[in-house]
């Protein structure tokens, strides 16, 4: 299979009647991760959301393949069911379901098969005191009540438990202080492997300290202006993102 | 002969508009029924130190027990059906919980309609001595389609520092009829909590009354479903008598396909009950626009120093969540089901017998995955 993993090609999208994504091109290959910076306004959530289906985004041309599928016209669902998953800046607060049903309970949507209690249980304190998260946190409601750094964590302990094929981290380290990043990008760390993927949308390179980059792009009023590597990011730190423009 | 109710139902406490139309619910219907013996078991009877509960036929004078409340007993769905439940019933429990004595293991009342049995009044007394302690299950089902015909009341009285639940489940099939009153008389320090799950019926009209007294609590718990053609008419009254008496309502709900639904919820805070304390709220979760949900929250004071709150809303299921839940793997209908159960949760997980509450978890789950199949 010489396919790629994902190929996002001239992606026109809108928001209501506005244009955010103004024909996007991005090539993610297995294994890779991939970090998308650039200002407020240029569309990164959009290409998150857009990945992930959300229907309050409308693509109007172009296509989103994922191996070798087209993906634009699927549910959410249905891509989840794929192996894609999204980490939101913004975790809903589901009261009534406890962190270990809701987990326990979309692990079985996705496989579409029973799963083995006890395992899952034990894979569920590991992967929660590798975030440490305290053990009653399973027993409570997801999200209620947690704060932006819980949140943020949770959101890393489902992409743990889930173990989807390509996780898109939007603004997963925002809001997060230094030591929640660590543990954040340490979650992120243990994820990666040579078959998965990773989008990681960010404002910050703190993150970058831990989860080395394969490549970074530059996304600018819905386009990609720029790919390269981390030193990237330096320049753009020092001359601001006009030096992009260029 | 047949059961006929024309009758002007669930008053409301204070008159509103009439063109609100939930001033109180006409219901003009003739039951092509008659109210035959009610013969199988629903209780088991047992007399000892702890307690006496028996089938209410059996007992033979109620009045020893009931003179302390005369004259104060006016509650209930309307007086006609009172009057049907208290005098023409067929069944009922009476239990008296003795003085200090707590009954560990909860008391189970299960009435079951079909179509032989087709009709049930039942008139239920609970009196909890000073101190005692129990927990009462009622519950209410049908084998089978043929619409049947509940109507039904229930006193609770609670002395001095008792303490009484009531969990009382109704998921009878879509063709029958509930109408339910139910009044606690809360006495200094008591509690009285009230936890119900209306999931049945074609028309169910609930009526609950509490009366409390000084440093008494009261609570209620309830979730309903609105599925189909249901009309549910519910109302809540919290009468706040004694001082620093406190109260607390919480009611979830769902309403799908043509579903009507009133709520009245009251908190009366009346002279003398300084420093009570009640809250009452409402929410419900809309599927579709077909369905209609009104609420009407109250606060009724003739006493300054008292805190209430209350609050009703009514919502669809939120685009966002539903992306949330999507995007873990849920299909839309699953993803809809999941957050109504998420709802009713806080409520259901208050049950503290397990298997009651998985009867309660299946009936919603049964409903609303029907839905989803459509």
């Amino acid at each position: 299979m010489d396919s790629k993993f994902l190929l996002i090609n001239n992606l026109h999208v809108k928001v209501g009647e506005k244009e955010i994504l103004k024909g996007l091109n991005l090539e993610v290959n297995k294994g890779e991760v991939h970090v998308i910076m650039g200002p407020n306004g240029a569309g990164k959530s959009t290409l998150a959301n857009v990945l992930m289906g959300n229907p309050k985004y409308e693509i109007t041309d172009g296509e989103i393949i994922f191996e070798g599928t087209k993906i634009n016209d699927l549910k959410v669902d249905e891509r989840a069911k794929l192996g894609i998953f999204m980490s939101f800046q913004y975790p809903e607060e589901i009261p009534g379901i406890t962190v270990e049903n809701f987990l326990r309970l979309a692990k079985m949507a996705i496989e579409e098969k029973p799963i083995k209690v006890m395992k899952f249980k034990k894979t569920l304190r590991e992967k929660m005191e590798l975030l440490d998260m305290k053990e009653e946190y399973a027993a409570r409601y997801l999200n209620e009540g947690f704060s932006g750094g819980e949140k943020k964590k949770s959101e890393i302990l489902q992409l743990l438990m889930l173990n989807p094929k390509l996780a898109i981290l939007d603004e997963t380290d925002s809001g997060l202080d230094v030591d929640a990043v660590k543990i954040v990008a340490k979650g992120v760390e243990q994820y990666k492997t040579a078959e998965n993927s990773i989008i990681i949308i960010t404002h910050h390179r703190n993150i970058l300290d831990y989860l080395k980059p394969d490549y970074v792009h530059f996304l600018m009023d819905g386009r990609i202006v720029k790919t390269g590597h981390e030193s990237l990011i330096e320049l753009v730190e020092k001359e601001g993102f006009e030096v992009l423009k260029n | 002969m047949s059961i006929e109710i024309k009758d002007e139902l669930n008053l409301i406490p204070v008159k509103t508009y009439r063109w609100l139309n939930v001033n109180h619910l006409k219901i003009d219907e003739v039951f092509d029924k008659e109210i035959k013996p009610y013969t199988k078991k629903f209780v088991d009877e047992q007399s000892n130190g702890n307690m006496f509960l028996g089938r209410i036929n059996n007992v033979v004078s109620l009045e020893q027990y009931l003179e302390d409340f005369k004259g104060q007993i006016e509650y209930g769905v309307s007086k006609k059906l009172v009057h049907m439940a208290e005098n023409l019933n067929n069944a009922g429990i009476f239990a008296s919980l003795k003085r200090g004595k707590t009954i560990a293991e909860p008391i189970r009342v299960e009435y079951v309609l079909d179509e032989k049995e087709d009709v049930l009044i039942d008139n239920n007394i609970i009196i909890a001595e000073e101190n005692s302690k129990a927990t009462f299950v009622i519950d209410y089902s049908t084998e089978g389609n043929v619409s049947v015909f509940h109507n039904g009341a229930l006193k609770v009285f609670a002395k001095a520092g008792a303490d009484v639940t009531v969990i009382k489940i109704q998921r009878m099939n879509d063709n029958s009829y509930h109408f339910d009153s139910n009044v606690a008389f809360v006495e200094k320090g008591a509690r009285v909590s009230f936890i119900q799950a209306e999931i049945g019926c074609k028309k169910l009209v609930t009526n609950y009354i509490s009366n409390l007294k000084e440093e008494s609590e009261s609570y209620i718990d309830s979730v309903y479903l609105g599925d189909k053609d249901r009309e549910l008419d519910l109302s809540y009254y919290m009468n706040h008598v004694g001082r620093r008496s406190i109260s607390n309502m919480e009611i979830k709900g769902a309403l799908k396909d043509r579903a009507k639904k009133l709520f009245k919820g009251t908190i009366d805070f009346k002279q003398g009950s300084s420093r009570a304390i009640g809250r009452e709220e409402e929410a419900v979760i809309i599927f579709n626009k077909d369905v209609k949900a009104d609420a009407v929250p109250l606060l009724l004071c003739t006493e300054d120093d008292v805190t209430g709150e209350h609050a009703a809303s009514a919502g669809k299921v939120d685009a966002d969540k539903l992306f949330y839940m999507m995007s873990r793997g849920f299909s839309k209908e699953e993803a809809i089901k999941l957050i109504v159960e998420a709802s009713f949760n806080p409520v259901i997980d208050k049950i503290p017998m397990e298997d009651i509450r998985e009867i309660i978890r299946k009936e919603i789950h049964n409903r609303l995955v029907t839905e989803g199949n459509r």
